[in-house]
């Protein structure tokens, strides 16, 4: 056996083995400086995927920007006074002059044009002067000023909702970003402006909102957190493994093991030219979790060194008798990842490759590295160590010992309760929330989220979707049908409870309409004649920025583009008003069809790709992972039994969750493929050192197995590989724990989920799998019972 | 000793520093106040039948066609009226604009809407905003007053096989987008053949460039001409059809009465 004489050979020759890992571990380590990050989710779908295709599209034709920062205002007693007025022009001068900012769209009431009717102008005769001008020039000083722009804010419903709230606490300035701006250092700009300019003392409160804070914001935490929580799981899994073994050497071993196994992986990533992505951050955790795997050795090689006092052959009879359990367990856990590899998603590939490539990096030093290091290890201290190891005189393995005789016992009624648990899990399942919310991946604490919550309360919304109305006609959208149709839309919209606002091409005409008509309100409607349309939009062309028309319509009025500010960041907010927009076409005909774009709609899409490409995943890793089982137990009926365990814990995690109310996210979606290879790892263990143990206390040629001979059998295994079980579970769990006190919800939800699951995949092993074999003993053994 | 000769040092050098200055041709202000002249008030009064193209970012294009009129009420620098006829696009086919352009105050515009059968009286606080929707805005197409701007020589350059004045134009008040201009002045005709507009952050945002100068009338004139946002991309280009000095514009015609029903004769 090739594997064996790596054992041999790293036994024979330790020095040459560790200095050579350390060697190839230094040639990977000479990549790092080379390292790339992409901390932008939008990266998640490939440039050329149909959604982004799409919006850039959108974008270019109605000259919209990617991502718009949302400054919020708001004064308890009314943003409308001197002092906020003139601090809000202030700000936004020096937000004008801040890199990346696309200054000359930036909406405040400072830059924001109004095209008003002053009757008291009345020179002509017929009707007034047209005032054409920015809606705040300059921040006025006395209260008549103060009036007159509370009656041009109020007389326009443009501006209500998007710059000014309906109680006037609440005013925005809506800040563009240049392709390519990075939105937490333009957010962060902001803030130090507001600091030095803002009305603090007089009361104002700033809030900074908007995507690309949130995703920029997200992705610089999430580099820092794996940065921090990486080395503290790798602390904390450093001093568990010396409390359980108390020997700083192999705690160290175990250590160096993990660490090589993230260098030789990390290395060639960034050696072979591919930013590091979300995913591929958590990659580090996640090998160092599975690295804990070779605790099994460990285990196995204390009872050994017991038994032969000969530190060399201990070491070669260990590896004889986990090489196979702890390489299939690798190559179930490199499946799991591999899976990945099939996926759509590129980073999610990226992610599957690079945990696969460490996990067979880290079953290489299991037979080479961590052999070798056995050697170093004096044998006075391998004595005491291994005298402390006695399975009988030992806590943990006698309540092993005890949790697995309830199973083996009480066979039926533990099977019972299980079937019960599964059924009520499946029902929770059932009613699993599938959504998605970048802003809830913050704490309700956070900036970030305090920001949101604030502004929609009083604004029309910080997300924006678009309905993109396309004809196929030029001029069509200036036709009086096209025009209505598109306000009856907005107003059907608007009665979604996740709208706030929506805005048009027909609000502007309506606009001008109605000034031109010295703002009488019967005019504040779509005029009868297209000729109407088409020279008040010519005037609106006049009176306010080109871009406010290009955002709205197209060149050749083919297109028309309504705004959907929606007051949630809920990917099913979008969902809804697509489906609402269906709704208003099936009942109202129309030559128009309609397609969503905006960042909006982009997070509806991209979470809903990853998601499925998950939920795929996740089904190709089951089948794998079972088929890697039957290949491994040599027989389909033990496959069958050690599938159990990890089917049981899953479906237990999702009920949970699905009666928890949590939404079933993209981050949930993810963990569950990589659950997988990993729950599977016990039930290996479990059922090999159950069939080898049986196996060996058999008398050659005997026809049957007895009832008692599996009872000790299991008994046998749930002590001695059982503990192995039990502390790489709770080693593995100590390390994910860490990631409870995260300040993203998503580490949470890993933390949380990881721990949950790695106990109780070690729990189910321990009970049910003795359950299940004395149960159907008679079906199992193929000579049947005596 | 040494102090006493970096003093005298400074002294001469002060004396002799006007004298240097006077020794040029025009200062800046007389080479933009020439250039205002040349490219705004050529002629006693113009008329030009214009093709304006929108451009978008990504290659769309609306057009604008208009025949503007233009009369001269005093020497350069002074009044002006202007009249615009607009052909294209259809739907705003009739539609007309007029400009009272005064040096000291804000210009009167009136604007007839055709639809309506309707003139209002526009009153237009932001001279630096858009012309229909184009990359001009007002003063780029009437002229902006000379003494708006403080004017120093930058340098002085080629563009081209002409010599240029190259001027930097620094707004004298906050209310104007940019934060300071280049013009490249040319040294015969005094007419700019590119201007760079650039942000309060100090990056360029705009750029003019005279695409075709032809002298028609004896008066050298820009035929082609183009302002783009370098920022946005969007870009407009103006292409005068038929140009022609001199014509005895009428008083009359820049009348609210002609706003309704232009003279054919002075629009075709």
């Amino acid at each position: 056996m090739q594997k064996f004489s790596l054992v041999r050979f790293s036994v024979e020759h330790p020095k040459l083995v560790v200095v050579l890992s350390v060697l190839i571990t230094m040639l990977f380590a000479t990549q790092f400086p080379k390292i790339r990050t992409d901390t932008n989710p939008k990266n998640m779908l490939p440039a050329t995927s149909d959604v982004r295709v799409w919006n850039n599209e959108v974008e270019k034709t109605f000259g919209l920007y990617k991502d718009v920062i949302v400054l919020g205002i708001r004064n308890e007693k009314g943003v409308l006074n001197a002092a906020t007025l003139a601090s809000m022009q202030r700000i936004t001068d020096r937000i004008l002059g801040l890199k990346g900012v696309a200054a000359r769209d930036v909406s405040s009431f400072g830059t924001i044009d109004n095209v008003t009717m002053d009757r008291a102008k009345d020179r002509t005769g017929d009707g007034g002067t047209l005032e054409v001008g920015p809606l705040m020039p300059d921040a006025p000083k006395t209260q008549t000023g103060i009036d007159s722009l509370r009656r041009e804010l109020y007389g326009n419903p443009l501006f209500i909702g998007r710059i000014i709230s309906g109680d006037a606490k609440m005013a925005a300035i809506y800040v563009p970003l240049e392709k390519g701006a990075n939105g937490k250092l333009v957010a962060d700009a902001i803030r130090r402006i507001v600091r030095q300019e803002g009305g603090q003392k007089a009361g104002d409160e700033y809030y900074v909102a908007g995507d690309p804070v949130a995703r920029d914001t997200f992705g610089v935490e999430m580099f820092r957190l794996m940065a921090v929580f990486a080395p503290i799981a790798g602390m904390v899994m450093f001093l568990i493994r010396y409390l359980m073994f108390r020997d700083l050497f192999l705690s160290i071993t175990l250590m160096m093991d993990a660490m090589m196994s993230i260098i030789w992986s990390m290395g060639l990533l960034i050696g072979l030219g591919f930013p590091i992505h979300i995913m591929s951050s958590m990659a580090p955790v996640f090998l160092m979790a599975i690295a804990t795997d070779s605790m099994h050795i460990f285990n196995e090689f204390y009872f050994r060194f017991r038994q032969l006092r000969d530190k060399k052959a201990a070491i070669i009879e260990t590896m004889r008798a986990v090489s196979r359990p702890v390489r299939n367990t690798a190559l179930a856990t490199a499946a799991g990842f591999t899976v990945l590899l099939f996926m759509h998603i590129v980073p999610v590939r990226i992610f599957g490759g690079l945990v696969a490539f460490g996990t067979l990096c880290l079953r290489l030093f299991s037979f080479s590295f961590i052999p070798a290091m056995f050697t170093f290890v004096k044998a006075e201290k391998l004595e005491k160590i291994a005298r402390s190891e006695d399975a009988d005189s030992d806590k943990t393995a006698r309540f092993l010992k005890k949790l697995a005789g309830f199973g083996i016992r009480k066979p039926a009624a533990t099977v019972v309760i299980g079937f019960l648990l599964f059924m009520v899990a499946v029902v929770g399942i059932t009613k699993t929330n599938i959504n998605n919310n970048l802003v809830e991946w913050f704490k309700k604490g956070s900036d970030v989220r305090v920001a949101d919550t604030v502004i929609n309360r009083s604004l029309g919304g910080t997300s924006t979707g678009y309905i993109v109305s396309i004809s196929n006609e030029d001029g069509y959208i200036k036709t009086p049908a096209a025009m209505r149709y598109i306000e009856g839309l907005q107003r059907d919209l608007e009665k979604l409870p996740v709208v706030g606002k929506t805005t048009s091409v027909a609000d502007y005409v309506k606009r001008i309409n109605f000034v031109l008509h010295g703002n009488d309100p019967k005019y504040f409607a779509v005029p009868p004649t297209e000729q109407m349309i088409g020279q008040y939009l010519f005037l609106f062309s006049m009176s306010a920025k080109p871009s406010d028309l290009d955002n709205v319509v197209d060149y050749p009025f083919e297109k028309a583009n309504i705004w959907v500010q929606l007051k949630t960041w809920d990917a099913r907010a979008m969902r809804d008003v697509i489906r609402e927009v269906g709704r208003y076409k099936a009942a109202h005909a129309t030559p128009m069809d309609f397609k969503p774009a905006g960042i909006a709609y982009f997070n509806l899409v991209w979470n809903n790709e990853v998601l499925w490409d998950m939920v795929k995943g996740f089904m190709l890793a089951l089948i794998v992972v079972f088929a890697i089982l039957a290949y491994d137990f040599r027989s389909v009926k033990w496959a069958v039994v050690g599938y159990m365990p990890l089917l049981f814990t899953i479906v237990l995690i999702y009920g949970v969750i699905g009666f928890s109310g949590k939404n079933f996210d993209m981050p949930i979606s993810v963990l569950s493929t990589l659950s997988l290879g990993m729950a599977v790892d016990f039930a290996i263990h479990f059922v090999s050192r159950f069939r080898q143990r049986l196996s060996e206390s058999l008398p050659a040629g005997a026809g049957g197995v007895g009832k008692a001979q599996i009872a000790e059998a299991l008994l046998w295994t749930a002590q001695r590989p059982g503990k192995g079980i039990l502390r790489n579970a709770v080693l593995f769990a100590s390390a994910f724990s860490v990631m409870l006190f995260a300040p993203l919800t998503p580490y949470i939800t890993v933390g949380a989920f990881i721990v949950s699951m790695m106990l109780l995949s070690a729990l189910m092993t321990i009970i049910y799998l003795p359950a299940l074999i004395t149960l159907g003993s008679g079906w199992l053994f193929k000579g049947g019972t005596r | 000793m040494r102090r006493l000769c970096f003093f005298t040092f400074f002294a001469v050098f002060a004396v002799l520093l006007p004298a240097g200055a006077f020794a040029a041709p025009l200062s800046a202000n007389e080479v933009m106040a020439k250039s205002d002249a040349a490219y705004y008030y050529p002629g006693r009064d113009f008329k030009a039948r214009m093709v304006m193209r929108l451009v978008s970012a990504g290659g769309q294009q609306r057009l604008r066609e208009f025949t503007m009129l233009r009369k001269n009420y005093g020497p350069p620098g002074g009044r002006q009226k202007y009249f615009i006829y607009f052909f294209r696009p259809a739907d705003v086919k009739d539609m007309t604009f007029m400009v009272y352009k005064y040096p000291d105050r804000d210009s009167d515009r009136w604007l007839y809407i055709p639809a309506l059968n309707m003139v209002r009286r526009i009153a237009a606080q932001d001279k630096r905003s858009s012309f229909v929707g184009s990359d001009f805005s007002y003063e780029d197409v009437s002229g902006r007053n000379v003494n708006e701007d403080t004017h120093t020589l930058a340098r002085e350059e080629k563009i081209g096989p002409r010599d240029c004045y190259v001027v930097k134009s620094t707004p004298k008040t906050a209310d104007v987008e940019y934060s300071y201009k280049l013009s490249w002045i040319d040294k015969a005709t005094y007419l700019p053949l590119r201007e760079q507009y650039f942000d309060k952050r100090g990056e360029l945002y705009k750029v003019f460039m005279a695409d075709e100068v032809k002298t028609i009338n004896g008066l050298p004139t820009i035929m082609k001409r183009t302002m783009k946002n370098v920022q946005s991309g969007h870009s407009t280009v103006v292409e005068f059809e038929k140009a022609a000095y001199d014509l005895g514009l009428p008083d009359n015609l820049f009348s609210e009465r002609f706003l309704k029903q232009p003279p054919r004769k002075w629009i075709e």
